[in-house]
Protein backbone atom coordinates (compact mmCIF):
# COMPACT_ATOMS: atom_id res chain seq x y z
CA UNK A 1 0.00 0.00 0.00
CA UNK A 2 1.71 3.17 -1.21
CA UNK A 3 0.16 5.38 1.47
CA UNK A 4 2.61 4.04 4.07
CA UNK A 5 5.50 5.31 2.00
CA UNK A 6 4.26 8.88 2.23
CA UNK A 7 5.73 11.23 4.81
CA UNK A 8 5.40 14.82 5.92
CA UNK A 9 3.60 17.09 3.48
CA UNK A 10 2.39 14.35 1.14
CA UNK A 11 0.87 12.46 4.03
CA UNK A 12 -0.82 15.65 5.24
CA UNK A 13 -2.29 16.24 1.77
CA UNK A 14 -3.74 12.74 1.63
CA UNK A 15 -5.09 13.29 5.15
CA UNK A 16 -6.83 16.46 3.87
CA UNK A 17 -8.26 14.46 0.97
CA UNK A 18 -9.69 12.00 3.50
CA UNK A 19 -10.95 14.34 6.20
CA UNK A 20 -11.84 17.57 4.41
CA UNK A 21 -12.86 16.32 1.00
CA UNK A 22 -14.08 12.72 1.10
CA UNK A 23 -15.65 12.74 4.55
CA UNK A 24 -17.11 16.23 4.21
CA UNK A 25 -18.63 15.41 0.82
CA UNK A 26 -20.25 12.35 2.31
CA UNK A 27 -18.41 9.79 0.19
CA UNK A 28 -17.83 6.35 1.65
CA UNK A 29 -14.52 6.11 -0.19
CA UNK A 30 -11.60 8.44 -0.86
CA UNK A 31 -11.07 8.83 -4.59
CA UNK A 32 -8.44 10.52 -6.78
CA UNK A 33 -10.87 13.42 -7.19
CA UNK A 34 -10.63 14.14 -3.45
CA UNK A 35 -6.84 14.23 -3.73
CA UNK A 36 -7.18 16.63 -6.67
CA UNK A 37 -9.38 18.94 -4.56
CA UNK A 38 -6.92 18.81 -1.66
CA UNK A 39 -4.08 19.64 -4.07
CA UNK A 40 -5.99 22.53 -5.69
CA UNK A 41 -6.01 24.35 -2.34
CA UNK A 42 -2.40 23.51 -1.47
CA UNK A 43 -0.09 26.54 -0.99
CA UNK A 44 2.69 25.05 -3.18
CA UNK A 45 0.32 24.73 -6.16
CA UNK A 46 -1.67 27.96 -5.93
CA UNK A 47 0.26 29.38 -8.89
CA UNK A 48 -1.37 26.83 -11.19
CA UNK A 49 -4.71 28.60 -10.83
CA UNK A 50 -6.67 25.46 -9.98
CA UNK A 51 -9.96 26.59 -8.48
CA UNK A 52 -11.19 24.02 -5.95
CA UNK A 53 -14.82 25.16 -6.10
CA UNK A 54 -14.77 25.13 -9.89
CA UNK A 55 -13.48 21.55 -9.77
CA UNK A 56 -16.22 20.59 -7.30
CA UNK A 57 -18.78 21.98 -9.73
CA UNK A 58 -17.18 20.14 -12.66
CA UNK A 59 -17.22 16.85 -10.72
CA UNK A 60 -20.91 17.34 -9.90
CA UNK A 61 -21.61 18.03 -13.55
CA UNK A 62 -19.66 14.93 -14.57
CA UNK A 63 -21.84 12.83 -12.25
CA UNK A 64 -25.00 14.42 -13.60
CA UNK A 65 -23.99 13.86 -17.23
CA UNK A 66 -22.92 10.26 -16.62
CA UNK A 67 -26.29 9.45 -15.08
CA UNK A 68 -28.18 11.37 -17.77
CA UNK A 69 -26.42 9.21 -20.37
CA UNK A 70 -28.39 6.22 -19.04
CA UNK A 71 -31.59 8.19 -18.52
CA UNK A 72 -31.26 8.82 -14.77
CA UNK A 73 -31.51 12.10 -12.87
CA UNK A 74 -30.31 11.89 -9.26
CA UNK A 75 -32.40 14.95 -8.42
CA UNK A 76 -35.54 12.87 -8.92
CA UNK A 77 -34.68 10.83 -5.83
CA UNK A 78 -34.67 13.80 -3.43
CA UNK A 79 -31.73 12.36 -1.49
CA UNK A 80 -29.81 14.07 1.29
CA UNK A 81 -26.35 15.22 0.15
CA UNK A 82 -24.10 14.31 3.06
CA UNK A 83 -25.14 10.79 3.87
CA UNK A 84 -22.26 8.71 5.14
CA UNK A 85 -21.89 10.28 8.54
CA UNK A 86 -19.08 9.19 10.81
CA UNK A 87 -18.03 6.11 8.84
CA UNK A 88 -14.31 6.15 8.15
CA UNK A 89 -13.83 6.50 4.38
CA UNK A 90 -11.54 3.96 2.71
CA UNK A 91 -8.90 4.72 0.12
CA UNK A 92 -10.30 3.59 -3.24
CA UNK A 93 -8.38 2.20 -6.21
CA UNK A 94 -8.27 5.57 -8.02
CA UNK A 95 -6.39 7.35 -5.22
CA UNK A 96 -4.11 4.37 -4.61
CA UNK A 97 -3.17 4.44 -8.30
CA UNK A 98 -2.53 8.19 -8.18
CA UNK A 99 -0.27 7.81 -5.13
CA UNK A 100 1.55 4.86 -6.72
CA UNK A 101 2.20 6.97 -9.84
CA UNK A 102 3.46 9.86 -7.68
CA UNK A 103 5.84 7.50 -5.90
CA UNK A 104 7.06 6.10 -9.24
CA UNK A 105 7.61 9.59 -10.70
CA UNK A 106 9.58 10.69 -7.63
CA UNK A 107 11.70 7.53 -7.81
CA UNK A 108 12.36 7.99 -11.51
CA UNK A 109 13.55 11.55 -10.91
CA UNK A 110 15.64 10.56 -7.94
CA UNK A 111 13.57 12.75 -5.59
CA UNK A 112 13.69 11.40 -2.07
CA UNK A 113 10.55 13.13 -0.83
CA UNK A 114 7.06 12.86 -2.31
CA UNK A 115 5.71 16.40 -2.66
CA UNK A 116 2.43 18.04 -3.68
CA UNK A 117 3.78 18.26 -7.23
CA UNK A 118 4.46 14.53 -7.47
CA UNK A 119 0.95 13.84 -6.19
CA UNK A 120 -0.54 16.19 -8.79
CA UNK A 121 1.38 14.39 -11.55
CA UNK A 122 -0.02 11.15 -10.18
CA UNK A 123 -3.59 12.49 -10.25
CA UNK A 124 -3.29 14.10 -13.69
CA UNK A 125 -1.76 11.04 -15.35
CA UNK A 126 -5.01 9.07 -15.03
CA UNK A 127 -6.32 8.51 -18.55
CA UNK A 128 -9.75 7.38 -17.41
CA UNK A 129 -12.15 8.09 -14.62
CA UNK A 130 -13.76 11.03 -12.88
CA UNK A 131 -10.67 13.28 -12.79
CA UNK A 132 -9.94 13.51 -16.54
CA UNK A 133 -13.66 13.68 -17.31
CA UNK A 134 -14.25 16.53 -14.83
CA UNK A 135 -11.15 18.40 -16.03
CA UNK A 136 -12.49 18.17 -19.57
CA UNK A 137 -15.80 19.64 -18.41
CA UNK A 138 -13.94 22.45 -16.60
CA UNK A 139 -12.07 23.20 -19.83
CA UNK A 140 -8.71 22.32 -18.27
CA UNK A 141 -6.12 20.76 -20.59
CA UNK A 142 -4.36 18.05 -18.58
CA UNK A 143 -1.19 18.08 -20.68
CA UNK A 144 -0.93 21.86 -20.55
CA UNK A 145 -1.51 21.90 -16.79
CA UNK A 146 1.01 19.09 -16.31
CA UNK A 147 3.62 21.09 -18.23
CA UNK A 148 3.13 24.05 -15.90
CA UNK A 149 3.75 22.10 -12.66
CA UNK B 1 -36.98 15.21 -15.82
CA UNK B 2 -34.71 14.28 -18.76
CA UNK B 3 -36.22 11.52 -20.83
CA UNK B 4 -33.11 10.20 -22.57
CA UNK B 5 -33.68 6.63 -23.73
CA UNK B 6 -32.03 4.20 -21.31
CA UNK B 7 -29.61 2.73 -23.83
CA UNK B 8 -25.95 1.96 -23.22
CA UNK B 9 -23.83 4.98 -24.25
CA UNK B 10 -21.80 4.34 -27.43
CA UNK B 11 -18.55 5.57 -25.90
CA UNK B 12 -17.07 2.97 -23.49
CA UNK B 13 -15.78 5.77 -21.25
CA UNK B 14 -19.27 7.21 -20.95
CA UNK B 15 -20.80 3.78 -20.37
CA UNK B 16 -18.28 2.89 -17.63
CA UNK B 17 -18.65 6.32 -16.02
CA UNK B 18 -22.41 5.73 -15.92
CA UNK B 19 -21.82 2.44 -14.07
CA UNK B 20 -19.75 4.24 -11.42
CA UNK B 21 -22.33 7.00 -11.08
CA UNK B 22 -25.15 4.44 -10.78
CA UNK B 23 -23.26 2.59 -8.02
CA UNK B 24 -22.79 5.83 -6.08
CA UNK B 25 -26.45 6.69 -6.58
CA UNK B 26 -27.46 3.19 -5.45
CA UNK B 27 -25.40 3.69 -2.27
CA UNK B 28 -27.21 6.94 -1.55
CA UNK B 29 -30.60 5.37 -2.23
CA UNK B 30 -29.64 2.49 0.10
CA UNK B 31 -28.66 4.92 2.85
CA UNK B 32 -31.96 6.78 2.58
CA UNK B 33 -34.03 3.59 2.34
CA UNK B 34 -32.32 1.90 5.31
CA UNK B 35 -32.68 5.05 7.38
CA UNK B 36 -36.39 5.19 6.63
CA UNK B 37 -36.92 1.50 7.38
CA UNK B 38 -35.09 1.73 10.71
CA UNK B 39 -36.99 4.87 11.68
CA UNK B 40 -40.21 3.00 10.98
CA UNK B 41 -39.22 0.22 13.34
CA UNK B 42 -37.62 -2.36 11.04
CA UNK B 43 -34.96 -4.55 12.67
CA UNK B 44 -31.51 -5.02 11.14
CA UNK B 45 -32.52 -8.60 10.34
CA UNK B 46 -35.53 -7.43 8.35
CA UNK B 47 -33.54 -4.75 6.54
CA UNK B 48 -30.81 -7.28 5.71
CA UNK B 49 -33.29 -9.82 4.36
CA UNK B 50 -35.00 -7.16 2.26
CA UNK B 51 -31.65 -6.07 0.80
CA UNK B 52 -30.50 -9.64 0.27
CA UNK B 53 -27.37 -9.28 2.37
CA UNK B 54 -26.29 -10.61 5.75
CA UNK B 55 -27.34 -8.89 8.95
CA UNK B 56 -23.67 -8.37 9.79
CA UNK B 57 -23.11 -6.60 6.47
CA UNK B 58 -26.01 -4.21 6.89
CA UNK B 59 -25.13 -3.57 10.53
CA UNK B 60 -21.51 -2.84 9.67
CA UNK B 61 -22.51 -0.48 6.89
CA UNK B 62 -25.29 1.46 8.62
CA UNK B 63 -25.37 0.95 12.39
CA UNK B 64 -22.74 3.53 13.18
CA UNK B 65 -24.23 6.11 10.84
CA UNK B 66 -27.74 5.68 12.18
CA UNK B 67 -26.60 5.54 15.79
CA UNK B 68 -28.26 3.74 18.65
CA UNK B 69 -31.78 4.75 17.62
CA UNK B 70 -32.49 1.39 16.06
CA UNK B 71 -35.18 -1.07 16.91
CA UNK B 72 -33.04 -4.19 16.77
CA UNK B 73 -33.63 -6.26 19.85
CA UNK B 74 -30.82 -8.70 19.24
CA UNK B 75 -27.29 -8.25 20.44
CA UNK B 76 -24.34 -8.93 18.19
Amino acid sequence: MPFERLAGDARAIVHTAVEDEARASGHGSVEAEHLLLALAAHPALLGLGLDRDELVAALAQEEERSLAAVGIAAADFDLPAGHRGPRKPRLAASIKLAIARAVAIAAKRGDRRITAKHLLYGVLDAEQGRVPRALRIAGIDRAELRARI
Amino acid sequence: MPTAPPTLPDDPGDALAAVGALRRLADRVEDAAVERAVSEGWSWAQVAEALGVTRQAVHKKHARRLGPATSDRREY
